[in-house]
């Protein structure tokens, strides 16, 4: 199978989708890689590191696309500018894509694509499950997007972030407010704190209080309304009421903040409104909003989507190519996560896409196969993470194995039942009154040790084991009788036995007792 | 004067019973517990004293027999001899070998129920034309052999002396059934027989039944123990019941219906903690047996092995540490080094906490039991389900000859013969240090692959041994953390 790396044509994007790194590895693998020239210039990846590594150079999109069999990609294929073409009737009949493409908001292009009869695998499908993390590229363009905007809100902030005693004067640290922690929000409090700000987060998600306060951050408590976790560990749409609450609480801190980072999205909704224009009208002159929710919305009301913008003296980015800006560290985060994918779907030991539609993370991805559309997956319940970066830390949830109900229990019980009633019939008068104690006593024995502290265990058990020494009363009683002959002789035995548990089982109790102690 | 006496006797024997649910109730908390064991000691000595007076006041109704003194003086031999014995054996026993006392005190009450049926029908006076009378007397004689040779087995099992590996036959459930029918046939034998030439099919009832009971435990493998005992407890506490049908008293029925209910439901509490079957237990080994090829297996992969100085400097850098102990704790002895070591982490400003699983050790609560004689305080020790969420934020778990308890595969691997069973999810800690005297299996038989996972590393030795090293490289290391 032949791999192509077209160079992204997206206004802005500097990123590439497979480095000379993983066209090594994927060489390994039995593939064949050809590389557009000039497709990780913007990376700083010249083609001769590419042609080192084994690959081949197409000289212009036309021609790679029609020899790749695989195209890997970073943003969906799109109109190509000069021309008519569409990168998506570029692709081979019947080829495959590997990309962010998006499917929820770009359903013309998936259309497109089945005409092809194309084999699409989307890397923003990958399911937050442990296993898959090292092909979860959404969180690798997170973090690098969180740790970014910290240094842009920085770059345009006249101050500095960390707290400094100078001979020139005192600095207090600035401070710099996070809403969203997620692992972008969570990136941007690690950089942000490293830088020596002090740090406020927000987020709707209780949960993640842990891991922002791990992070040496303060967490800011949301009244508690309604829990924003919603499934897969990402946040969920919140109500209106509830809004209008955050809102106001959050105007509260914006005004003492120089940075505010906002990173609050919603998968597949428009971003949540957080920073109203009035809490804008509120900050300090020369406060710095960095939005990176700009792409579906913006979490600020004055946010203007790819610029930035200077309102009531804050200046608002509203940047939506963070990721691109670092564009060799994205293109090696991103590659090495198609890569693992890649590596993933391929047949055991062969070179072709060899789909498991039963696997977890294959079912996820894919779009398309064959042209037919596959997408969205069933949903299924996911294991529960309190939050994208806690993915890390969570093992599979326990299964709880159910026992099927014994059939013997009840079966016995009955029988049980039966005898005794049979009996009591049949034996009448004494063994009746008899049994009525016997039963009482059983269901008052059950009652007092349902509650037992199990650290007490041990010493209930001797202290019963004692009890139960009570046959030494039997063997008295044998005893009222005749002269000594075998009955009351075995008695006597009885009697000693007995006596030996009754005393050893109080005594060693009380022994155990003298032990607990606070 | 003897009416009197009699409604004297049934008031005592009726506050005796009060006394022994205050006793059971009382031992549910750690507050109420000694006022409990007190006020089964009470309850006792009463019932014993109304007894014993009894024997002089019905003595001349029985009509003319046996010298009181006589009576009184064997009496009063059996009880002394009895009481010093079991004093010497409480004062004695170690802690660490409380399961193994326990099941042998067991034995006691069975043996002594068989004794009691067999006088009960030698007994000159007695009605053994009574047909209800003859069932209360076998059932009674079977119960107790049955508890006497299992408490006998399970002791074995609990001290080493017999393997803790479950023995199965095949058909062992169609020989159990055959040994209840036999034990069925005799019964009918000895109704029929008359007085003295019933002692036969009784005491062939004994043996089978005696054979019957060790055969039941013989099929437990040894980390059901725990589960054994208190089953045995269950069986002691219905063996005194049936004495007390076979003599028409209601105190004996009473307490063994108290005794042998609580038994029971604390076996199941048990069981439900291991996810097994209770009738599993009761009729000897697990429903679906496990093949025999689960047996110990030859351990995989490459294991990492620290010294003590290494588990020392990752101890002196946690903030947090949970110990988890095990029976390997209690049979090397090593609660007070352990309650050491983690008084200097907690000097260090260290959060240190235990981790008990319902089933560790040989016997319900064993665990605690084994902390307390070291003064741990008991608000430091956590139970499975309060602990199991807090691994993940835990810096060292530090487990000490613990092994089927802390078994991942119980969760994942569906063959395992403990798959299902909960356990302590250790492995989500940041560092695991298992320490065990080799790599041998656990009791269970099961191999632990939390000794291959990345995050655990080995110390063996000697739990003793090991942890006195760790206090000893823990103090070189002075200052605090």
């Amino acid at each position: 199978m032949r791999i192509g790396i077209p160079k992204e044509i997206h206004p802005g994007e500097r990123r590439v989708a497979a480095t000379p790194m993983t066209v090594a590895r994927m060489r390994k693998l039995g593939l064949d890689v050809v590389v557009q020239a000039g497709a990780g210039e913007a990376s700083d990846y010249g083609d001769g590191a590419y042609l080192e590594t084994g690959a081949t150079i197409a000289p212009d999109a036309a021609s790679l696309w029609a020899q790749a069999d695989l195209v890997l990609k970073v943003r969906p294929p799109e109109a190509i500018p000069e021309g008519e073409l569409h990168e998506a009737d570029l692709l081979k009949e019947g080829g495959a894509l590997i990309g962010l493409v998006w499917p929820g908001q770009n359903q013309a292009l998936v259309e497109r694509l089945s005409l092809r009869r194309a084999t699409v695998l989307a890397m923003d499908a990958v399911p937050r499950i442990t296993r898959a993390q090292k092909m979860d590229a959404l969180s690798a363009m997170a973090n690098i997007v969180g740790y970014r905007s910290v240094i842009e809100g920085a770059s345009h902030l006249g101050r500095f972030l960390g707290g400094q005693m100078t001979a020139a004067g005192r600095v207090a640290p600035a401070k710099v407010l996070v809403l969203g922690a997620g692992v972008a929000g969570l990136a941007a409090i690690a950089c942000a704190r490293s830088l020596g700000a002090v740090v406020r987060a927000f987020d709707t998600r209780p949960q993640v209080r842990e891991q922002v306060e791990s992070l040496g951050a303060t967490f800011v408590e949301m009244p508690a309304l309604e829990s924003g976790e919603g499934e897969g560990g990402y946040a969920k749409e919140m109500s209106p009421a509830f809004i209008a609450a955050e809102q106001a609480l959050i105007a509260q801190h914006t005004e003492s903040s120089d940075v505010v980072v906002c990173t609050a999205l919603v998968p597949g909704k428009v971003a949540p409104q957080l920073v109203t224009s009035g809490a804008v009208v509120s900050m300090q002159q020369g406060s710095v909003i960095v939005d990176l929710a700009a792409e579906q919305g913006g979490n600020c009301a004055l946010t203007e989507k790819g610029r930035l913008v200077e309102k009531f003296g804050v200046k608002i980015l509203g940047f939506t190519d963070l990721a691109s800006r670092m564009s060799r560290q994205s293109s090696d985060l991103y590659a090495t996560t198609v890569c693992n994918l890649l590596a993933d779907v391929l047949e055991a030991g062969g070179v072709d896409i060899a789909l498991d539609l039963e696997d977890e993370i294959h079912r996820g991805v894919v779009v398309l196969q064959d042209g037919k559309l596959l997408w969205p997956p069933p949903t299924r319940p996911r294991p529960r993470s309190a939050a994208p970066l806690a993915a890390a830390a969570a093992a599979p949830s326990t299964p709880v194995v159910a026992r099927a109900p014994s059939r013997i229990g009840p079966l016995l019980g009955g029988l049980v039942a039966v005898a005794l009633l049979a009996a009591g019939v049949v034996a009448g008068g004494e063994f009746v009154e008899h049994l009525t104690v016997f039963l009482l006593a059983c269901v008052v024995g059950w009652h007092v040790i349902w509650n037992v502290n199990p650290a007490l265990h041990t010493p209930l058990m001797s202290v019963t084991n004692a009890i139960s020494g009570i046959i030494l009363v039997g063997g008295i009683l044998l005893m009222r009788t005749g002269s000594i002959g075998a009955a009351t002789l075995l008695a006597a035995v009885a009697i000693l036995i007995a006596t030996i548990n009754v005393a050893g089982g109080f005594l060693v109790t009380a022994r155990m007792l003298r032990m607990f102690r606070r | 004067m003897t009416d009197t006496f009699a409604s004297v006797q049934r008031l005592a024997y009726l506050a005796a019973s009060l006394l022994f649910i205050l006793s059971l109730r009382g031992l549910s908390t750690q507050q109420t517990a000694r006022r409990g064991n007190t006020a089964g000691v009470v309850g006792m000595a009463l019932a014993v004293a109304v007894t014993a007076l009894a024997l002089r006041a019905r003595g001349p109704a029985s009509g003319a027999g046996m010298v009181h003194a006589e009576a009184w003086g064997l009496l009063a031999i059996a009880i002394a001899v009895g009481a010093a014995v079991g004093a010497m054996l409480a004062a004695r026993v170690a802690m660490t070998s409380m399961p193994e006392l326990v099941a042998i005190l067991h034995s006691f009450v069975g043996a002594a129920a068989v004794l009691v049926g067999i006088a009960n029908y030698l007994e000159p006076s007695a009605d053994a034309s009574d047909a209800v009378h003859g069932v209360e007397i076998v059932v009674g004689v079977f119960i107790g052999a049955v508890t006497f040779t299992g408490s006998v087995i399970a002791f074995g099992k609990l001290r080493g002396a017999l393997g803790s590996k479950p023995l199965l036959l095949s058909g062992r459930h169609v020989l159990n059934a055959l040994m209840a029918l036999a034990c069925v046939a005799s019964t009918v034998v000895f109704l029929r027989a008359p007085a003295p030439a019933g002692l036969v099919p009784l005491l062939v009832v004994a043996g089978v039944a005696s054979v019957l009971g060790a055969h039941l435990v013989l099929a437990i493998g040894g980390g059901d123990m725990p589960v054994v005992v208190s089953m045995l407890n269950s069986y002691s506490g219905w063996a005194a019941a049936a004495a007390g049908f076979m003599l028409s008293n209601d105190l004996l029925i009473v307490t063994g219906a108290l005794v042998g209910s609580s038994g029971a439901i604390l076996s199941f509490i048990m069981c439900r903690a291991m996810n097994r079957s209770l009738w599993s237990v009761i009729f000897g080994g697990f429903g679906a047996a496990p093949p025999p090829s689960t047996g110990p297996r030859a351990p995989v992969g490459p294991v990492q092995e620290a010294t003590a100085e290494q588990v020392a400097e990752l101890l002196a850098a946690a903030r947090s540490v949970i110990v988890v102990p095990g029976y390997g704790m209690a049979v090397a002895q090593a609660q007070h080094p352990v309650k050491e070591l983690t008084t200097l982490l907690q000097k260090r400003g260290t959060k240190v906490r235990y981790a008990i699983h319902p089933v560790a050790g040989r016997l319900p609560g064993h665990m605690n039991v084994l902390l307390a004689e070291a003064s741990v305080s008991y608000e430091l020790v956590e139970e499975m389900d309060e602990i199991n969420p807090d691994f993940k934020d835990t810096d060292v778990v530090i487990v000490i000859g613990a092994n089927d308890i802390v078994n991942p595969s119980a969760l994942t691997d569906a063959s395992s013969p403990i798959f299902g069973m909960p356990v302590l999810e250790v492995w989500k800690a940041a560092r695991v240090v298992m320490m065990k005297r080799s790599m041998n299996a656990g009791y269970a038989g099961v191999d632990n692959p939390l000794a291959y996972k990345d995050n655990t590393v080995m110390l063996f030795g000697d739990a003793k041994a090991t942890v006195t090293k760790l206090v000893a490289a823990l103090q070189a290391k002075g200052g605090t953390a």
